[in-house]
């Protein structure tokens, strides 16, 4: 008992230090803008909030909707046990992707144009739609469970009426937006790599967000596992796990059909930066847990579970990583600044807060008799085979793969592909040789005690100069564009630092109060 | 009528006179000394391998920005502009991801930040029947404005006239789709930092043929999804009829068993 509430008041330092810093960040975002709060540039716009936040997030959301349609659509009884935790996770998850957006747009108190503001044209446009439509979706398919603790059984009565269609709902929406996110990288041909770029890429997304979804569902409930002693649906997951087989399988064909019937299979084999995170993405994260989960003494087995399924995650979250940041032009120039860190682990770790405080207080777990405030009453204690060799390969497995990933993305590629053209191209004309047809001359009318008007005259000032440049003088105070009204000087400002004496002061130009004649014309 | 702007490399002295009265004309500081496109720099003359070259927005026939924005802010006017209503944009930045040429740039610093790029003076000149600020301060000629097919004309004329003083390429009438501002050039594009775009067509359709796929995955997706639901269901339910588990009555009534365990 000991142990676990050291283990507990741990993981709450942890907490606390994590949400510190994520509302320091915050601060940081509202007040110094994106340029301040982050490494984005105009040559690399998205970063990690997006890539990591709403991509990984979304994705690794997706078990919501495989389940809850397992579950009511095709009527696999045996699946309803997660039914409910997988639901909380995916509310959960889209509520927290909603606040990354809200860091990362520009203008956050804007969220809702795209509600009232159309353009179907855009993929991002139906992204919007869909995630917020899922969201509520999401959040009536939860509803049940605080509507039966606040025994609020009309209401309760109406929602379960709706819940076929509602699922349905659900199941269109998730296509939709998990495809569509792969979407929003069909406009880019030129800055994707070729390893990642295919009009596929909605397919890809979907495909992996299943696996990905499925593994996330596996993974909590060994988390839940540790966190509440909630016992364990060992037949359950082990059939998620020959699930997510065959939905890695079917990736992998898809993925490597794709790249040979676009020519870009040799990409996958020439040494770069890029091939080594993709065989990353597919070695580790595609074929070794099919491998590992294809074998049934590795699937029945906890740790092996486990592990296969952390595989599958890891290697997702380099899939998305690879598509929105490493695999896209620039990506060099980029590395998260610690404020973009900070809010996202601060949302992560705000995420699991939530849940447990779900799990405390709601009837989540299981279909037992449930007592607020006392966790589920009637969980087998459990026995500890799940805890040192597991905990440490999580640590393993995460702690590489953030190493390797990191190496990876700055290893900078100096195969020497791109050798410095000559410095001067070969030109056919020289543009200096024409004639420049410069403004007319402008004639200044004598003011009073004047010894006559002044004409200004391009000519004879551009020629002072190797090459044209007018902002020398125009970026000076100088209107460049023709107003079309008479630009008289003032009488007497003529030789003012702001006129003519800025430069014809004696040490740029010839001084001004040597020879009145020189610039004056005599009256005639 | 739709404009366009030509500029010629080969009569550009590089004066940054454009430049300059594209700053003046939006009120548009002058601080940054930036050697490149920039939020308040939305044209600007590249010095590259002894080439002047007037970067600007391409002002796409079927602009990719266009097509990306969620909010419709990014517009193709009649008359040839792209231009943007700030007061739309929720800064998502797609427009910046999304374009071809890399043109959109952001206002990163400000916390009611805007993408900013040329908007070809479509409010303060095009509007008034007169031409942007920046064609008509060239003292070179490099850059004019006019009808985009007559600029076409234009240059094709001039590559006919002196087969030798350029190559044999328009940039513009077909990258991208097709863009209203044209480059000529005595130098290879490739070699002087223009995107190689894509000639085949213009990027919206990209992701317009996925996108406009979606009324059938819905219509047949969620009446499929029904279906195995409704028959899935149906037989469960008989099974227990005939089980004995359930009366017809409660089977065929209004009873909602099915979801009382959700």
């Amino acid at each position: 008992m000991n142990l676990q509430n050291t283990k507990l008041s741990f993981w709450k330092v942890v907490a606390g230090i994590a949400f510190v810093l994520g509302i320091y960040a915050t601060f940081v975002r509202f007040t110094q803008g994106l340029g301040g709060a982050t490494n984005l540039t105009d040559e690399f716009p998205w970063g990690i909030w997006i890539g990591f936040d709403v991509l990984v997030g979304v994705g690794l959301a997706a078990g919501g909707f495989v389940i809850a349609a397992t579950v009511h659509i095709f009527n696999l009884e045996k699946f309803k046990v997660i039914s409910r935790p997988v639901i909380l996770t995916a509310f959960l998850g889209y509520s927290l992707v909603i606040v990354a957006l809200l860091f990362d747009l520009g203008r956050p108190h804007r969220i809702w144009h795209p509600l009232i503001m159309w353009n179907p044209h855009s993929v991002m446009f139906e992204v919007a739609w869909c995630v917020t439509l899922y969201t509520i979706v999401l959040a009536l398919e939860f509803s049940p469970i605080v509507l039966e603790k606040f025994k609020l059984k009309k209401t309760l009565r109406l929602v379960r009426s709706l819940f076929i269609p509602l699922v349905i709902l659900g199941v269109l929406l998730s296509t939709l937006h998990q495809s569509s996110l792969g979407t929003l990288y069909v406009l880019v041909p030129d800055k994707l790599h070729g390893l990642w770029y295919s009009p596929l890429l909605p397919v890809f997304f979907f495909i992996s967000a299943i696996a990905a979804g499925l593994a996330m569902v596996i993974f909590e409930s060994f988390l839940s596992q540790r966190a509440f002693n909630k016992k364990l649906e060992p037949e359950v997951l082990v059939s998620l796990a020959r699930v997510i087989v065959v939905v890695l399988a079917v990736y992998l064909v898809l993925k490597f059909q794709d790249l040979a019937g676009r020519g870009n299979l040799t990409l996958a084999f020439t040494m770069s930066r890029e091939m080594v995170l993709f065989w990353g993405e597919i070695g580790l994260g595609v074929v070794l847990p099919m491998v590992l989960l294809f074998s049934a003494r590795v699937r029945e087995r906890e740790e092996g579970l486990f592990f296969s399924a952390l595989l599958v995650i890891v290697g997702f979250v380099v899939s998305r990583l690879n598509v929105s940041i490493t695999g896209m032009l620039n990506s060099e120039t980029y590395f998260p600044k610690w404020t973009e860190i900070a809010v996202t682990v601060a949302i992560v770790v705000l995420g699991f807060v939530i849940f447990v405080y779900a799990a405390k207080h709601f009837p989540v777990f299981g279909l037992e008799k449930f007592e607020p405030g006392k966790g589920v009453p009637n969980a087998k204690t459990y026995s500890p085979a799940f805890s040192g060799n597991v905990v440490l390969a999580f640590w393993a497995v995460l702690l590489t793969g953030i190493i390797a990933y990191g190496m990876a993305a700055n290893h900078v590629n100096n195969n020497g592909q791109n050798k410095p053209p000559a410095l001067y191209a070969a030109r056919s004309v020289d543009p200096l040789e024409q004639e420049l047809q410069l403004p007319k001359n402008i004639v200044f009318p004598a003011g009073e005690d004047s010894p006559g008007p002044v004409t200004f005259s391009h000519e004879n000032h551009v020629l002072i100069q190797e090459r044209p440049d007018c902002t020398a003088c125009h970026a000076g105070g100088y209107a460049i564009i023709a107003t079309g009204e008479s630009s008289s000087i003032p009488a007497g400002t003529m030789h003012e630092v702001h006129s003519c004496g800025k430069c014809h002061n004696g040490e740029q130009a010839f001084g001004i109060e040597d020879d009145c004649e020189s610039c004056h014309q005599a009256e005639d | 009528m739709s404009f366009g702007i030509l500029t010629d490399l080969t009569k550009c002295v590089g004066c940054q006179a454009c430049a300059w009265a594209c700053k003046e004309i939006n009120g548009l500081p002058a601080d940054d000394g930036a050697k490149k496109l920039a939020a308040n720099t939305w044209t600007f003359v590249e010095q590259r391998r002894g080439v002047s070259i007037r970067r600007q927005c391409m002002h796409c026939l079927e602009p990719t920005c266009v097509s990306a924005c969620p909010v419709a802010a990014l517009e193709k006017t009649e008359t040839g502009p792209v231009i943007y209503q700030e007061d739309r944009c929720i800064g998502c930045r797609y427009c910046i991801m999304a374009c071809p040429f890399e043109i959109p740039k952001y206002e990163w610093d400000s916390v009611q930040p805007r993408v900013q790029k040329c908007i070809m003076c479509y409010d303060k000149r095009i509007a008034r029947g007169e031409q942007p600020a920046c064609t008509e301060v060239c003292p070179a000629q490099a850059t004019i404005f006019g009808n985009r097919e007559k600029l076409i004309a234009i240059a094709r004329q001039r590559i006919a006239d002196n087969p030798g003083g350029y190559v044999d390429h328009i940039y513009g009438v077909q990258e991208a789709g097709g863009t209203s501002v044209l480059y000529l050039s005595d130098v290879p594009f490739s070699e002087l930092g223009f995107k190689t775009a894509s000639k085949n067509g213009a990027y919206p359709k990209l992701t317009w043929e996925i996108l406009r796929k979606i009324p059938n995955v819905v219509g047949v997706g969620g009446v499929l999804m029904f279906g195995i639901w409704w028959i899935i269901n149906r037989r469960i339910t008989l099974e227990k009829v005939r089980n004995g588990e359930l009366s017809e009555d409660e089977a065929f009534g209004a009873s909602r068993h099915e979801e009382e365990a959700i």
